[in-house]
């Protein structure tokens, strides 16, 4: 067997690297008859940030669903690194970050136990945490900045450190792919700015991140790319050249508050006309090219700890 | 005096009763934490009624009570699923629905086929005059419950605390989902002797509920849970032959009792503490709009 294996290596150039995410024409029905998504596509290669926008209802969490292998899509495909997402999900490859409505804040668990479940994939069958989980765990605390409040019972804790605590869940899964749901909701702006600041250096590590937000002023300053769906993907690529008025106008159609703001309004203001794009939260504001200005890095804190140091 | 109160204890039947009444008040209060956290109350009390007509059949064909009750309980668990997956109404409908309708049948089939069990047993329990063959399944049916449990419990919580994470990281969620119904059922099945199916569900979810009020950490939950639950259930049996009265009726009173003072005194999430933080807040309040008035 394992002489089979190691024959003619050289022979074979090795198979160009799967996408991260690949969603082919993934359509859902669900048993009412409903249809939340159709022929939906795109794909991600590693090293991504992806910002996902649409208005409620189009089909983010359906396709979060499928991509969690919650629901089976009536037709088409979703692998993760070129594997079904049975076997992805076997190995703990995507870490999910949920929305803050979604988790029960008075179930009895500390903030320690929320995090060290990022582990249990790894774990034994008993689940008890080796010494090894236990650094991990510990680490991914400093990263996010919240260690000293690992034996809080996690309804004690402000939205942002909330927030904190489960991405310190995503990172201790050390998982390569990470969902996260509106990780912006109900967080103030210094987290927003350290919840960016974090996906961007784990981007450098080559990790793979979708995330869904109403932020739409947020998405041109951390997103490479962007999905926008509306019952199917309207608009998939690079965030300069598709996450434009035109691209945005059509999936979100009416939904969206659309302010027109005349030059002669804004002291200075060199362009004709500023198009403010909001989808209840951080509003996206345009110039009369229609396109989002180009990716900037902010003024950030440095990080407080530089990536994967040991203790 | 304490002749009169060994007395109980002296007799085999009294024993045997407050043995498996312990038992069962254990195995119902380990899974009465994961029960009160998932909000399967209904759902508990459903398959406690849905387990008669199982019961009344197994009677009827000389087989074992837990068979029955349990093919019966898992039956009903699968057409709730299956209606409720296939149309519009909310789950709590669906579910009184088919229990009510479980519980009729079995209502039915014992007044029209009398055996050697009558309806009161069912619905009220008699663990006084529990046979040594239904102490044998109950004996079985808890000792598989408690072990499946203390291998499980910690993927369980994952599961009831976060099912999108639990998939994540490659626990099987659909099978845990089912081996807690699966649980459900056979603790419903094996508590019926002690308490009768209308009581089980107290035994499901008071010492739960009670231990939820006392800490913020499920390890600790689980063991004050299942400290009520055995001595609720243990002394409670005890009480019933002083009382000459139902030994389910005094188990479960005793259960609120517990669950009652806990409720006003608990010194984090109690009624008393809820109150003087409101007052305290009250004598805060008027200071402040007296300040900006």
């Amino acid at each position: 067997m394992a002489s089979s294996l190691r024959t003619n290596p050289a022979n074979t150039p090795p198979p160009p690297p799967s996408p991260a995410i690949d969603v082919r024409g993934v359509t859902v029905a669900y048993t009412n008859g409903h249809v939340a998504l159709r022929d939906a596509t795109f794909s991600l290669d590693g090293g991504t940030i992806c910002g996902l926008v649409g208005v409620n209802g189009s089909g983010k969490s359906t396709l979060f669903k499928a991509i969690m292998g919650f629901v089976k899509p009536a037709a088409g495909s979703v692998r993760i690194n070129g594997q079904p997402v049975g076997a992805a999900h076997k190995k703990a490859s995507v870490a999910y970050v949920p929305q803050s409505e979604d988790v029960d804040w008075a179930f009895p668990v500390s903030v320690w136990d929320v995090v060290l479940m990022g582990r249990y994939g790894a774990m034994n069958l008993l689940r008890i945490p080796r010494q090894s989980d236990k650094r991990l765990a510990a680490e991914a605390l400093e990263q996010v900045g919240v260690a000293d409040l690992r034996s809080r019972q996690i309804g004690e804790l402000s939205g942002g450190q909330r927030k904190r605590v489960f991405l310190a869940r995503a990172l201790a899964q050390q998982a390569k792919i990470i969902l996260l749901d509106e990780p912006f909701t109900g967080v103030d702006v210094q987290t927003e700015e350290a919840i960016i600041a974090l996906l961007d250096r784990m981007r450098d590590q080559g990790c793979t991140m979708l995330v869904s937000t109403h932020n739409l002023g947020s998405v041109p300053r951390f997103c490479d790319r962007v999905v926008i769906i509306n019952r199917t993907v309207v608009a998939a690529g690079p965030t300069a050249t598709t996450f434009t008025r035109d691209n945005l106008a059509l999936a979100f159609g009416g939904a969206l508050r659309r302010l027109r703001v005349d030059h002669t309004d804004v002291p200075g203001a060199t362009s004709h006309e500023l198009t403010v794009l909001t989808d209840d939260e951080g509003a996206l504001i345009l110039g009369d090219d229609g396109l989002p200005p180009p990716r900037t890095t902010p003024d950030r804190p440095a990080p407080t700890a530089p990536p994967g140091a040991g203790a | 005096m304490i002749d009169a109160l060994l007395q109980p204890l002296q007799s085999e039947f009294m024993l045997k009763a407050i043995g498996v009444s312990a038992l069962i008040g254990l195995t119902c209060a380990a899974l009465s934490c994961f029960v009160t956290l998932k909000g399967w109350s209904l759902m508990g009390d459903a398959l406690s009624h849905a387990v008669v007509p199982g019961v009344a059949i197994a009677y009827a064909a000389k087989l074992p009570f837990a068979l029955g009750a349990f093919a019966s309980g898992m039956l009903a668990a699968g057409v709730m699923g299956f209606v409720k997956d296939r149309t519009r109404l909310r789950e709590d409908a669906v579910i009184g629905i088919v229990f009510t309708t479980f519980f009729a049948l079995g209502v039915l089939l014992i007044s029209l086929y009398p055996s050697n069990i009558n309806l009161k047993t069912i619905v009220f329990g008699n663990i006084l005059g529990i046979a040594d063959a239904d102490i044998v399944q109950v004996l079985i049916i808890s000792a598989v419950t408690l072990a499946v449990l203390a291998f499980k419990w910690k993927d369980l919580v994952i599961f009831l605390f976060d099912p999108s994470h639990a998939r994540a990281v490659g626990l099987p969620t659909r099978f845990l989902h089912a081996l807690l119904l699966t649980l459900l059922a056979a603790t419903a099945v094996a508590s019926l002797q002690a308490v009768g199916a209308c009581l089980v569900v107290a035994m499901l979810v008071t010492p739960g509920a009670t231990a939820y009020l006392l800490t913020d950490r499920f390890g600790a939950m689980m063991l004050i849970a299942m400290t009520v639950g055995t001595l609720t259930a243990a002394v409670g049996a005890y009480a019933s032959y002083f009382l000459n009265g139902s030994t389910g009726g005094c188990i479960v009173v005793l259960q609120t009792g517990v669950f009652a003072v806990t409720l006003a005194v608990a010194p984090k999430h109690g009624l008393i503490t809820a109150h003087r933080s409101r007052v305290v807040a009250g004598r805060a309040a008027p200071a402040l709009s007296g300040g900006a008035a």
